[in-house]
């Protein structure tokens, strides 16, 4: 198991993300699996960066990493105000036209993610809960 | 992240990516690279074969950028995406706006005339 704790900020976020592909790939985490997580990782804790509304400074977010059968098991625990990120609506498809463009990362995440679940933690933080399934042999990225 | 630009004719740039583009590296490289994509009244040819990663935030730089060369009249064309990169694009649907093809011949091919 990996524990981290990141930062709310932009910037924190790669160092994160290195560390946990580091892991993973000590564990033997295929290349195409590790992407999946670090495109999860990166949606979720920007989205928090961005979106993210906190009673005063944000503390740091947690996160946990975990192989189960199959798949990578990631959580995200923050101090924001409620947040399901599963309840978000679909984006629009993107046009040249148009220039807000949001939503994309969450909808990114429910397709690499082929599990999701949100909960409140004890003390009143967000928890989410994704189950990233492993790649098999010849799937993906090399 | 960085990318370099390379004219292919009178009326195209190619602007090859390597690296990742993502919360990391979007806000270092998105004026340059607009600049470098959007350049007046040309086409681009956006070469995919060393970018790493690509986040919804490297989707919104290219999305941005595509859409200053089309309202300049060009036309805006990607190539030679990693697999992972090509299922992130597919999955927001931006092939279905911006051609994404798998050679360098084929996304030349694309441009005008």
């Amino acid at each position: 198991m990996l524990r981290l704790e990141v930062p709310v900020a932009l910037p924190a976020i790669a160092a994160a993300q290195d560390r946990v592909e580091a892991w993973l790939a000590g564990q033997g985490v295929p290349p195409a699996t590790a992407y999946r997580v670090r495109l999860v990782i990166e949606e979720v804790l920007a989205n928090l960066c961005e979106h993210g509304r906190f009673a005063g400074p944000p503390p740091a977010s947690r996160l946990e990493l975990a192989l189960a059968a199959g798949e990578v098991c990631l959580v995200i625990e923050d101090g924001a105000a409620p947040f399901d990120p599963i309840l978000a609506p679909p984006p629009d498809a993107p046009t040249l036209a148009d220039d807000r463009v949001g939503g994309l990362g969450l909808a990114l995440v429910r397709k690499m993610a082929a599990r999701i679940a949100y909960g409140r933690t004890a003390n009143g933080w967000n928890r989410s809960e994704f189950g990233i399934a492993v790649a098999g042999r010849g799937d993906g990225a090399a | 992240m960085r990318f370099d630009v390379v004219e292919i004719g009178p009326s195209a740039n190619k602007v090859i990516l390597l690296g990742r583009l993502d919360s990391g590296t979007v806000g270092s490289v998105e004026t340059a690279f607009t600049a470098a994509v959007a350049a007046s009244g040309r086409s681009a040819v956006l070469d995919l074969t060393g970018l790493e990663f690509l986040s919804s935030l490297g989707i919104r730089l290219l999305l941005s950028s595509a859409r200053v060369v089309v309202r300049r009249g060009g036309v805006l064309v990607m190539f030679g995406a990693q697999p992972i990169v090509a299922e992130v694009l597919t999955a927001m649907a931006l092939d279905e706006l911006l051609p994404l093809v798998g050679s360098e011949a084929e996304a030349l091919a694309r441009l005008p005339a």
